[in-house]
């Protein structure tokens, strides 16, 4: 890493939990930062994830899981868990990071407002969805969103992206990637009710959580404890090269490219 | 932050996704131009929701009442995505019989946190992993990647549904249809099957009354000459081993433990005393307070792997427990996000160096269990409260040349006792005193004298204790340090940071034992486990709970005996539990006069039967040839290094072996080479039971029953074509006891028959569910909320009326577990190993090495990997030619059957191989190169990934890439090429790299010299970048 870069990591605030967490007062459908009125969804309820990265054990099953309830089209992906090798600045000791990745849920979402349809918005339970009937698959949204988090489907040629599985938390159920999450990392709830898991771990850890990329001031509502906060930018990391080879060393490509 | 936190990113490796979320951004912008009268592609299900699969069932947030979806099941069964085999919950559609998805079974310990007592309605069960109260994320029930994935392949394109005869020469990839009916024909009977000559079939193989050889006749029956192989037990086991060695009564069966981890069971049966089963242990996580994982690594495989997994992650958020991963590889279990865990790269190959510096500094510095280790005997432990003791005080004859070399000194040596009475036990030295290790209560550790005998003779004896230290102290310790690559500091620090959790400290070892010493390494990393005096402890080695036998002599069914019942006899074609000494070739040697050392390939007295000499051996005739195999679900071609090239050639030769009939779902890299396919039933649609292989405190058995209809071809008689209705139908052809009418005798003796699978595993489940304390009978509501109402009819037909409740209780529940309870009775696990734990084994001790005929040595040992003559593997592939070594490891995701899931390709489509930056720069190699990777056996190309996280000199390739069939390769069915995918093709198989030992003369591949072991962890090799 470039001494530069490692100066401006140094520098960068680790986010405090206060600045990031729902402003439990606000008023949903207010409508802030150019934002249009959140609608549908439950109002009385605020979901929000919290990730406990010391329990993430990097074995993707949160990635299968999602991607079979969700009928993701193969190659995309709406949640999946990017792993690095980290070493340490003085002993060159070397550990595995694990980063599990998905929509936000943004309190302050900028993949909303740029929606020129309306397709794409925020209900008042805080998740942000995409109504497929609207959506013109013109990608604002996808380039709006600082986290990678949206993908154009190759099938309906509509934004897909995670949903907190707003089918399954309508019918009492789980996510697919917190029921399946094998470490019990990922913690999912309703976060203005006191009494519910996510909301009693954010009081326990306040100080300790953090967001991806706080300086976008998109208030992102995926909380994650155990991070390096030198990991909420984008990180510099030097890529494995997915071109796959053939048994000759020709290369593949990857296979589900669209 | 913690200052040893202080890491920064080096490089992102491996691991799925991270391209992926990148490519939301490459094509959206082509697609701006379509316009905004909406979308162009396929109407999803819901404006929301899209595709995403209708709930199974609804749990009302207030009330918590739970309502079915009416189109979907759910039932529990077993996942057959590794050997772990979690109890799973499978959601099925009713109207098309598909599975839609897969989670974990609540009541199955292996799948989730705290498991729920038996005696839970199933519909509480299922509100349990629901929001409701947030119940579902407290206590989860999981399945893994692979797991969730695992289901593709009952509707997979590459997978075989009809019974297939070869066309053409054998390997050719050319198939014609038949029926079953046909199949059994031909297999049984024989004939010029190919045009190529006269078949021997089953019929004219299963001969008991004729010896294969009369000049070697402890090599025993013609019926031997079938060799039944199989991947390992997935549930059906019992039935496969009752055709194979109780009906037809062959001797030889094989697994693929010996290119799995046999080499580590060995060395962990060595210190159990347990080398006919080689029992092993896990380490109680929750409780331990130090692991020193050395070649596994909990989180990135092992077995349990999500057990381990999800115990090690709350481990770490709750900060009990320091671990250290030693590996030549960085690997997923080492956690940056937490303290209190570090990586130790390691040569590979050289545990055995890291074991005894370790041990010689526990035992320099007194780092030890000293109490418990001085308990000569079972009343001192008794008395201790110890559910057993060592033979660390136990004195071994140690004179030079004397018949009675390593064996234990007994009071019958001393006139003391009858040689083999109960009181003819190890002698110790107490207060200065020879005497009976039952008579006293602490023996000194450290003896080195003579003893007289009462002719006269003197002995030398040395205990046990001072084996082990004259052994740990033949290398200083900046040897072991220069040979493993572990700084000496850090050795010291291990032993040092093990001895200080005292019995709370726990070490644990698998796969990467198989290399060319394994055997020692293994024996050495599980002896710090008895230095430590951790077994049976909380916080330390644990045998775990086993299991409800349903396959034994039940209370309901004798499943494990039947009229007629025949034993195999006879030496294994691997020549494994048999000495040589008596072996007629060793007599007739000797009576000629000659030396009958070295013996013409390995005899190891100590190793169980192995596939890994079995088919090569058999292929060359040695100890003898062999007419048929029956392969189910076995690829030892993909899984045992060097093997392809050792033998692909023999195998197409119909001379040297007959007939080759694999029972599969697909066509893998072994049952290319097959004569007939039998298409097999894959996860889901089988019955069976299995268990927890370890690391679980409690007793348990998983049931799993077809929840999806078998998608292959029936029988005349309507049956799916299984590996169990071929066995039935050869049986039943041939005649063979146990099979058939009048097969399974019940508690009162009647007879029943044994005609469809069902017969067999629906009294095995009355057994389950009715042994000890009967479960109840199960009620309506268990039998909707579990999904049984196809299972029913058939438990109705099958079973007494008195079972059909109990039965269907078990199978609503996915099986019979114990419920979670405190496994601990103060400090002692309930569950407990009894045998003496041995410093010393005096079965190894005093068996025989056939290269030499010198002794094996009792204790572990330092040496560098060695080849079948003894000479070192470095000087015969010296470090100049071969500068890396190659070492494989388990993947979290793929494994060597799963590359036809597209869904694991999604996230890993290949293996990269890790290559420390100073050997690349060594090299000439960049990250991301083009390599070629040559070894004494095989040439790859593969993909360089450079970077720090792995042990410079090392060369790391992660396992289940690298295929040439499941897919890989198409082939011909009735004229009609089939599906196949280059995409399967890609990346690595280490095996590849493997290579025959150029030191034997019955042709092998390299193998670990005591178990027989394929060495796959310390392959000699060079790379060079190529431009493509």
């Amino acid at each position: 890493m470039d001494p530069i870069r490692r100066s401006l990591l140094g520098q960068l605030a680790r986010l405090s939990a206060g600045a990031a967490l729902v402003p439990l007062s606000s008023v949903a459908n207010a409508g802030i930062n150019q934002q249009p009125p959140r609608r549908e969804g439950d109002p009385t309820k605020r979901y929000g994830m919290l990730i406990d990265l010391r329990q993430c054990i990097g074995c993707q099953a949160c990635t299968v899981s999602c991607h079979i309830e969700n009928a993701a089209p193969l190659g995309s992906f709406r949640t999946t868990v990017a792993q690095y090798e980290v070493e340490h600045q003085e002993t060159g000791e070397v550990a595995t990071f694990m980063l599990p990745r998905l929509c936000n849920h943004c309190e302050n979402p900028p993949c909303v407002p740029v929606c020129p349809v309306e397709a794409t918005f925020q209900r008042q339970d805080g998740i942000v969805v995409v109504d497929s009937d609207r959506c013109v698959g013109c990608a604002y949204c996808v380039n709006a969103c600082p986290y990678d988090a949206r993908f154009i489907n190759e099938r309906t040629q509509t934004a897909d992206k995670c949903t907190f599985c707003a089918h399954r938390l309508e019918a009492g159920l789980l996510p697919a990637c917190v029921e399946s999450c094998v470490g019990g990392a990922r913690i999912i709830g309703d976060m203005r009710d006191p009494a519910s898991q996510i909301s009693r771990m954010i009081s326990e850890h306040g100080d300790e959580l953090m967001v991806l990329q706080p300086e976008k001031h998109t208030m992102p509502q995926v909380f994650y404890l155990g991070m390096d906060e030198r990991f909420v930018t984008r990180p510099h990391a030097e890529p494995v090269a997915l071109e796959v080879l053939d048994p000759h060393g020709k290369e593949m490509g990857y296979e589900f490219h669209h | 932050m913690d200052k040893s936190r202080r890491r920064f990113m080096k490089g992102a490796v491996a691991a799925g996704g991270v391209a992926t979320f990148a490519a939301g951004y490459s094509d959206p912008l082509l697609k701006m131009g379509k316009g905004v009268t909406g979308s162009a592609g396929e109407k999803p299900n819901h404006r929301i929701h899209d595709n995403s699969l209708v709930p199974e069932y609804t749990v009302d947030p207030q009330s918590g009442e739970l309502t079915l979806n009416p189109d979907q099941r759910v039932a529990f069964t077993v996942c057959y995505g590794c050997t772990t085999k979690c109890g799973v919950r499978v959601r099925v559609d009713k109207a098309t019989d598909q599975v839609l998805r897969v989670s974990g079974n609540p009541y199955n310990p292996l799948s989730s946190d705290e498991h729920l007592p038996m005696r839970t309605p199933v519909v509480d069960a299922l509100r349990g992993l629901s929001a409701y109260g947030d119940q579902g994320q407290q206590n989860r029930s999981t399945a893994c990647a692979r797991g969730n994935a695992m289901m593709a392949q009952i509707d997979s394109p590459f997978r075989v549904t009809h019974c297939l005869k070869r066309v053409g020469g054998r390997g050719g990839r050319e198939w014609q249809k038949i029926s079953f009916e046909q199949l059994i024909e031909e297999v049984c009977e024989g004939g010029d099957l190919f045009g190529e000559g006269e078949v021997d079939g089953l019929r004219a193989i299963h001969d008991h009354d004729t010896l294969i050889d009369p000049e070697n006749p402890e090599y025993g029956p013609r019926a031997n000459q079938l060799m039944v192989m199989e991947a390992t037990d997935y549930g059906r086991s019992a039935l496969l081993k009752r055709f194979t060695m109780n009906a037809f009564a062959t001797r030889n069966y094989g697994h693929h433990g010996s290119y799995c981890g046999l080499a580590y069971r060995m060395g962990s049966g060595a210190v159990m005393d347990d080398l006919a089963k080689n029992a092993h242990t896990k380490p109680d996580i929750q409780n331990a307070r130090f692991i020193l994982y050395v070649g596994t690594a909990p989180s990135q495989a092992g077995n349990p792997f999500k057990r381990q997994g999800r115990l090690i992650a709350q481990a770490r958020a709750a900060g009990t427990l320091d671990y250290v991963v030693v590996d030549p590889g960085l690997n997923a279990s080492v956690s940056h996000a937490a303290d209190h865990n570090r990586w130790v790269p390691i040569l590979p190959g050289t545990d055995s160096a890291l074991a005894m510096g370790m041990i010689q500094w526990l035992l320099n510095n007194e780092g030890y269990a000293k109490g418990f280790l001085e308990l000569p005997g079972q009343p001192a432990a008794d008395a201790a409260n110890e559910a057993t003791h060592t033979n660390a005080t136990h004195l071994v004859i140690d004179t030079e040349g004397h018949p009675r070399r390593g064996r234990f000194l007994r009071a019958s040596d001393l006139n003391q006792a009858e040689a083999g009475s109960e009181a003819d036990v190890p002698m110790v030295v107490a207060d200065g005193e020879l005497v009976a290790s039952d008579s006293v209560m602490a023996a000194e550790l450290f003896v080195n004298r003579e003893v007289a005998l009462a002719d006269g003779e003197t002995l030398r004896v040395r205990s046990s204790m001072t084996l082990l230290r004259d052994a740990a102290n033949e290398q200083d310790l900046a040897t072991y340090a220069e040979h493993c690559g572990i700084p000496e500091d850090t050795i010291v620090d291990l032993a040092r940071r093990f001895a200080s959790h005292g019995r709370r400290a726990v070490t644990n070892s698998h796969g990467g034992m198989m290399s060319g010493h394994g055997f020692y390494a293994a024996f050495g990393m599980q002896m710090l486990n008895v230095l430590a005096g951790n077994h049976n402890r909380k916080g330390g080695s644990a045998v775990g709970g086993g299991q409800f036998n349903g396959v034994g002599e039940g209370p309901r069914y004798d499943l494990a005996n039947f009229p007629g019942k025949r034993g195999p006899q006879g030496v294994f074609l691997s020549r494994s539990r048999f000495p040589y000494e008596k072996s007629s070739e060793y007599q007739r040697k000797v009576a000629a006069g000659k030396n009958p050392y070295p013996a013409r390939a390995p005899w190891r007295s100590l190793a169980p039967p192995t596939l890994t000499e079995h088919l090569p051996s058999a292929l060359d005739g040695y100890p003898y040839p062999i007419k048929a195999v029956i392969g189910c679900m076995a690829n030892p071609i993909y899984g045992q290094a060097g093997l392809e090239a050792l033998i692909a050639d023999k195998l197409k030769d119909p001379k040297r072996l007959g007939l080759f009939v694999a029972i599969d779902g697909f066509l893998n890299e072994t049952n290319r080479y097959a004569d007939y396919i039998v298409p097999d039933s894959v996860m889901y649609e089988v019955w069976g039971f299995t268990s927890a292989w370890k690391g679980n405190l409690g007793k348990m058995t998983t049931a799993c029953w077809p929840v999806v209809e078998p998608r292959q071809q029936k029988s005349e008689e309507g049956e799916p074509v299984s590996m169990d209705s071929f066995f039935i139908a050869v049986a039943k052809r041939l005649g063979l006891a146990g099979f058939g009418d009048e097969a399974i005798p019940d508690a009162e003796g009647n007879l029943h028959p044994l005609h469809l699978a069902e017969d067999f595993y629906l009294r095995a489940a009355a057994n389950v569910a009715m042994q000890g304390e009967p479960l109840p009978a199960a009620d309506e509501s268990d039998i909707v909320h579990a999904g049984l109402a196809p299972l029913m009819p058939r438990i109705e037909r099958t079973l007494k009326p008195e079972e059909h409740g109990p039965v269907a209780y078990l199978y609503a529940r996915g099986g019979r577990f114990e419920d979670f309870k405190d496994h601990f009775k103060g400090e002692n696990l309930t569950s407990a190993w009894k045998r003496t734990l041995c410093v010393y084994n005096e079965q190894v001790g005093t068996s025989i090495d056939t290269r030499n005929g010198e002794l094996n040595r009792g204790v572990p040992f330092y040496s560098m990997p060695k080849l079948a003559d003894g000479s070192a593997m470095r000087e015969v592939f010296t470090e100049e030619e071969w500068p890396l070594l190659a070492f494989s490891f388990k993947s979290n995701l793929m494994n060597s059957y799963a590359i036809g899931l597209e869904r694991l390709r999604m996230i890993k489509p290949y293996n990269p191989v890790m290559m420390h930056r100073q050997d690349a720069e060594r090299f000439g190699i960049s990250h991301g190169d083009t390599i070629r990777i040559e070894s004494p056996g095989g040439s790859v190309v593969a993909l360089a990934l450079v970077g720090e996280g792995v042990m410079p000199g090392a060369l790391g390739i992660e396992h289940g890439y690298g295929h040439r069939d499941l897919g890989a390769t198409p082939h011909v069915i009735d004229g009609e090429s089939q599906p196949d995918l280059e995409w399967l093709r890609a990346g690595i198989n280490i095996n590849n790299l493997g290579f025959k030992d150029p030191t034997r003369s019955v042709a092998g591949t390299w193998l670990e010299p005591i178990s027989g072991a394929a060495v796959r962890q310390g392959l000699p090799i060079r790379v060079t970048h190529i431009d493509v």
